[in-house]
């Protein structure tokens, strides 16, 4: 109803409005803040009588509302308020917009001395002046305006072929005639289903295709053609891309529109002042900052756009809609490369489905002629959405849920997971103070600016554009596959091992494809922004773990990406930088693991010819740097270590380089914490130490004993395995213990391993891996005591909860509220033929996976807490901070302090009582509510007593917190190999 | 079974191997329990007789439950192309499946859920014969839980092992179906059994055919026929039919036949 009453009060029709009213109250309901909201406007607009506003005001102070909420809780676009306000001094003539709402400070005791204004300092300025980050700012506008941009690729250096030139001219030919038929096909198509009168499922779609010119609609569609991989893209991929490609076009339109950006855009550059260096510092956070901003303007909510996200299924039929369209409409000629044969015009894509086993999966793929012109043509010029770019002006601060990232691209502060909004829901309903030490931490890490090294950036592009390096991770062009083998006539007249040879070469060249095109679009990006700064706007998984939004190129990537990234911030190296770096770059190699840091750094004074050779001549030279674990990354620890070093001044040479501190075995130092542990808190490095401690070659030596005591007492397996206990072995299951594997899947890997044995004899493969699997879980239980019992408790509580019908939820120690978006799946159909829509069904959880993956969810929820307040408190000191999950990035200056401040917040962190916090939490949440427990259908439904009996149960899980152990969390401040 | 062999004279030769791993596609020396067809065949003293030969072989078994799909493909493609245990003639297998998959191997045009691509082909490959039904409690499984290991079945009956005898049609490869080119025609009804429901019309136009009323009128078919409707033989039938025009020649039909192959394979 609101929406219809918005769009007849912009045409000031009040009389239609009045109607809606009536209608409103005849199926009972009552109007809303936003009905009054549209009807004054409208009245504002028509400068109707006194007495009309005066009444209309008198209704709704009737129904329970205070004009100045109007102003507080609408979100108005263009106009409207204006046109509000007016009607509202119709009978109010000095009636004054309320003040906005004070700023509130989040209360969370681990970050008082964060947020207390007495301590607080001014923001970080950035080496830009207002003016520059202002046209920073109006390029990234630009860039986001036209929603794509397309770039010259890395390869547009090599020269051209005639038969490249050749194949160009071609495929420009048959661009412009499938633009025409494309864009023939699309008015068909409209034009048919504007003359259906009956609700049917065309019907829904028709509105969403008259939202821009159908040229923006052909547009999109070509991109997508030009996209499609020669081994061609599943139906369903290819068409939510389509559709969100449309809705984002859309949203594009309406920022536009209803002039929000306008407000972003005055907003921006006031904002930007907290960072350029030639303004006064302000002592304000950016979200803050950005906020009293906002509030100054007097734009008050109106900076969000009304709710107006499609929904998933309507995002899939426009999608499919459109790819049907490209089928039908998009032909070539069947000779244009062989021209004996009959000219006839064949489509270009096909539908053919892929059967994996019991699954099949609709494919689109192109026709092989068209593949081979693509390829022929090699187009050197990609086009990206403008959110696949880094940003080239400070990211906007997140200021809410929905805003924040981007200058325009829509952005969800919450990724989510398969259409599931429940998350989204969550968030809104929390009150906003709670989200501010997330949205600050997004803030900080998003602030944190970038800039390429060149230098290596360019001896990866010469490897990429000559003949690739699959050692180096420098996927090779494809034109180096290997050749295809004689490729007989017809597929079955070739013998098995012919056919074997054949599918393993499709399958080297789709891999071969794929990952040329990935470092292609890398490398490419990379050079793009080669002489630029640029940043990384971020946003959170549901647990909180934080990621850069640009998808293809930013700082999570592999070490080919990540060698090319420098921070664009430099500072000097001070007394111990060079000896950081030295030791950053032995870590790189891998070797030295369970050496001493001083053992690292000795090792890297003895290397330094070969380190200084590496970084001289990288490709002629010993090539030290490529026998590395992270070869580009060390080549440019290599380069850097070499200018420091040869600076007159070691300590004052500026540099830019990131150090790394990773966290070791980052998941089960959580529990060791969590559980106070004390052997395995000495094993995970909480305890200091004089050398890193290795928690798997300890798991390893457990399990040795307890084989050792088996194989005396006479157990068979044990004596089989006796030589075949090591560290190899139990790695892979220790590790993923805290991401809850079960000793279904530990025994899997367990067998795996030891089938890479070869003197293992075969036929005790599962009785060995059975054995194994149950001694490491009785190793880790022996060592980590706590940590078991801590884990049994997430997952029964969990069950628990999944079985009474509901999700798992809780709250972060800062505040963040988490679901786990679990839900038994629900099949859709994606048909273009499907006439209506499905009623929406209630989400039922999944009980398997809501059980399963609460521990693993909880620890990372932690690993995020963790990492979130050591990002907060390094912003206090004024540390450059970025985190790869649970490896922190900072410069070599000040890499001490920033291990200083992880160790403290980390103690600050697990000081809270989170097990008992989680706990009540929980009991309040699940307990207090009436419930309804999800029996197996076929049973009859419960009874009051045994409901009763369930929440009873439910209750004693939950209020069982698991006992402790004796480790003294505050040795962890001393303990050097905890993140290192 | 060996001391049975011993006390037999002769008359039982027991040989370690799994049937239904026999020639893996997997390159590398095959240790057993897998084994390769011609080892086995040799051991037996089984020679290759013409396909229209009698048959040479019978061999008795039940399906492994757990990848009774994934066998009973297997098997199909072995007999289309006369690989495996089919390179020796029309090998007769006595084997007992689960009821589900019985009712899908025999299943008529129209029945919902049960005609599928594997109806099609293995009734176009072979005579299917139902000896002997019998209960699931009747047999003894190896599940831990001591549990009989029934497949979960929402769709079809499954209350019983059909004992079901396979043996190959001898006129399998006298029209213009071959053995070298029979995997264009397991491809083709795959496809279009994939959407039961569309109509074959479309599938015939999405393969770029522009002449595919022409082919259907030609064939009697009608031309809103849906895939599910048609006979096994009005498969092989328009195979046939298609060999004729040249559309199998497409390269990327050829293409996708391959892709098909690899993976019925794995």
């Amino acid at each position: 109803y609101n929406i219809v009453m918005r769009s007849w009060a912009r045409k000031g029709c009040l009389q239609r409005i009045n109607q809606l009213f009536s209608m409103l109250e005849s199926v009972g309901l009552r109007p809303s803040l936003d009905s009054y909201a549209a009807a004054l406007e409208c009245m504002g607009r028509n400068q109707s009588s006194t007495k009309a506003v005066w009444r209309c005001v008198q209704q709704l102070k009737n129904d329970g509302f205070h004009v100045d909420e109007l102003f507080q809780k609408c979100l108005f676009e263009e106009d409207e308020k204006e046109k509000v306000l007016r009607a509202i001094r119709i009978v109010q003539p000095n009636y004054q917009l309320p003040p906005p709402p004070k700023p509130q400070t989040c209360k969370s005791s681990l970050l008082q001395d964060f947020y207390s204004k007495e301590k607080m300092v001014p923001y970080p300025k950035l080496d830009f002046t207002v003016q520059e980050l202002q046209e920073r700012f109006q390029q990234q506008l630009e860039m986001e305006l036209d929603n794509t941009i397309t770039i010259e690729s890395v390869e547009s250096t090599k020269p051209l072929t005639p038969q490249a030139i050749k194949a160009r001219k071609l495929l420009a030919t048959l661009r412009s005639q499938w633009h025409d038929s494309i864009l023939q096909a699309l008015q068909k198509s409209k034009h048919s289903m504007s003359k259906l009168k009956t609700v049917s499922g065309y019907n829904i779609l028709y509105p969403y295709l008259c939202l821009m010119p159908d040229e923006e609609y052909v547009g999109i569609m070509l991109q997508i053609l030009n996209t499609l991989s020669p081994q061609g893209e599943s139906l369903a991929v290819l068409a939510r891309e389509l559709g969100s490609k449309i809705y984002n076009r859309y949203i594009t339109q309406r920022k536009l529109r209803s002039r929000q950006l306008e407000k972003v855009q005055e907003v921006y550059e006031e904002y930007i002042h907290l960072l350029a260096k030639d303004s006064q510092p302000d002592r304000y956070l950016p979200r803050e900052y950005w906020e009293k901003l906002v509030a100054e303007a007097g734009f008050g909510p109106s900076l969000n756009l009304k709710d107006c996200s499609w929904p998933y299924m309507l995002l899939m039929r426009l999608g499919m809609h459109m790819l049907e369209l490209l089928v039908q409409a998009v032909k070539v000629p069947r000779n244009v490369l062989n021209p004996r044969l009959e000219p006839r015009l064949i489509p270009v894509l096909y539908h053919v489905y892929s059967f994996h086993s019991s699954w099949q999966v609709g494919l689109i793929k192109p026709h092989p002629i068209f593949s081979q012109i693509v390829s022929d043509a090699a187009e050197t010029l990609l086009t990206f959405n403008s959110s696949a770019i880094p940003m080239l002006c400070p990211p906007v601060p997140w200021t809410s849920p929905h805003f924040g990232a981007f200058a325009l691209n829509d952005t969800k502060l919450m990724r989510f997971v398969d259409g599931a909004i429940q998350h989204q829901l969550l968030l809104e309903q929390c009150p906003p103070v709670n989200l501010h030490p997330v949205l600050d931490a997004l803030n900080q890490l998003g602030n944190c600016a970038w800039k390429i090294n060149q230098p290596v950036l360019d001896i990866i592009i010469s490897i990429f554009n000559d003949k690739g390096n699959e050692k180096l991770d420098i996927p090779p062009p494809i034109s180096e596959a290997p050749r295809p083998p004689a490729a007989p006539s017809n597929s079955s007249t070739c013998n098995k091992s012919q056919k074997h040879e054949l599918l393993l070469y499709k399958k080297k060249t789709a891999e071969m494809h794929s990952l040329r095109m990935d470092a292609l679009y890398k490398l490419s990006i990379a050079n793009y922004v080669r002489d630029k700064v640029f940043w990384f706007p971020h946003n959170m998984d549901f647990r909180g773990r934080t990621y850069p939004c640009p998808p293809y190129f930013n700082h999570l990537g592999n070490d080919v990406t990540r060698a090319i990234l420098l921070f664009a911030e430099g500072k000097p190296l001070g007394p111990k930088g060079l000896d950081w770096l030295k030791i950053h770059l032995v870590n790189l190699t891998g070797l030295k693991k369970n050496n001493a840091l001083q053992e690292r750094l000795e090792y890297a004074n003895e290397i330094m010819e070969e380190i200084l050779d590496s970084a001289d001549h990288p490709l002629t030279g010993r090539k030290w740097w490529m026998n590395t674990d992270e070869p580009w990354q060390a080549l440019a620890c290599c380069m850097e270590i070499a200018k420091a070093s040869r600076s007159p001044d070691p300590a004052a040479y500026i540099s830019h380089f990131p150090v790394h501190q990773d966290g070791s075995c980052n998941g089960l130092q959580h529990y060791a914490a969590l559980g106070r542990d004390l052997i395995g808190a000495m094993s995970v490095n909480l305890m200091p130490c004089s050398v890193p401690q290795d928690v798997y070659s300890a798991v390893a030596q457990q399990v040795e004993e307890f084989r050792k005591k088996d194989a005396e007492q006479g157990v068979k397996i044990a004596q089989v395995l006796q030589g075949f206990v090591n560290r190899k072995v139990v790695k892979q299951t220790v590790m993923t213990v805290v991401y809850g594997v079960t000793r279904y899947g530990g025994r899997l890997q367990m067998e795996k391993r030891l089938k890479e044995i070869d003197e293992f004899p075969e036929e005790y493969l599962w009785e060995a891996s059975h054995y194994l699997v149950k001694q490491v879980f009785n190793g880790i239980k022996e060592m980590f005591s706590a940590t078991r019992d801590i884990q049994n408790w997430l997952t029964e509580s969990a069950k628990l909860i999944a079985q009474s019908g509901r999700t798992v939820e809780w709250v972060t120690p800062l505040g963040l509220p988490i679901v786990q978006p679990y839900y038994r799946s629900r099949s859709t159909v994606v048909s273009i033929w499907c006439a209506v829509c499905p009623l929406p069904l209630p989400w039922k959880p999944d009980t398997v996976k809501q059980k399963n993956a609460f521990p693993p969810n909880f620890i990372h929820s932690l690993d995020s807490t963790h990492m979130m307040l050591t990002a907060l408190h390094c912003l206090r000191q004024g540390l450059t901070f970025v985190s790869v999950h649970d490896c922190y990035w900072t410069h070599a200056l000040t890499v001490d302090v920033m291990n200083q401040i992880c160790r403290q917040q980390f103690v600050a962190l697990h000081s809270e009582k989170i097990l008992q916090d989680l706990s009540e939490f929980m009991l309040e949440k699940y307990c207090r509510a009436p419930m309804l427990i999800c029996f197996p259908s076929g049973s009859s439904s419960p009874g009051r007593e045994t409901r009763a009996l369930w929440q009873k149960k439910l209750m004693e899980q939950l209020s069982n917190v698991p006992k402790t152990g004796k480790f003294n969390l505050k040795k962890v401040m001393d303990s050097t190999y905890f993140f290192s | 079974i060996q001391s049975l062999e011993n006390s037999l004279d002769g008359q039982l030769k027991v040989i370690y191997g799994d049937f239904f791993r026999l020639d893996p596609l997997a390159t590398g020396t095959v240790k057993p329990p897998a084994m390769c067809s011609d080892k086995l065949f040799e051991t037996m003293g089984v020679a290759a007789v013409p396909w229209r030969a009698d048959v040479p072989v019978k061999i008795f078994g039940i399906l492994p439950q757990k990848k009774e799909r994934n066998t009973l493909w297997r098997l199909l493609f072995a007999l289309y192309e006369c690989s495996s245990i089919y390179r020796y003639g029309r090998a007769e297998l006595n084997i007992f499946i689960s009821e589900k998959e019985y009712q899908v191997l025999t299943a008529k045009p129209g029945e919902a859920r049960a005609y599928q691509a594997l109806s099609v082909l293995w009734q176009v490959g072979c005579e299917i014969q139902l000896l002997h039904t019998e209960p699931w409690s009747s047999f003894v499984t190896n599940l831990k839980n001591g549990g009989l290991a029934v497949p979960k079945s929402t769709w079809l009956p499954n209350d019983h092992l059909c004992l079901v005898r396979l043996t190959p049609q001898q006129n399998l490869f006298t029209g213009g179906l071959k053995p070298t080119n029979s995997a264009t025609f397991i491809f083709m009804v795959k496809q279009c059994l994939a959407k039961p429901k569309s109509r074959l019309t479309d599938r015939l136009n999405s393969w770029s055919l522009d002449s595919g009323g022409k082919l259907l009128r030609e064939l009697e078919i009608p031309k809103n026929a849906e895939a599910r409707k048609l006979y096994p033989e009005d498969y092989r039938r328009l195979f046939e039919a298609l060999q004729n025009s040249n559309m199998f020649t497409e390269t990327w039909f050829h293409d996708e036949v391959l892709e098909s192959i690899r993976n019925i394979n794995l």
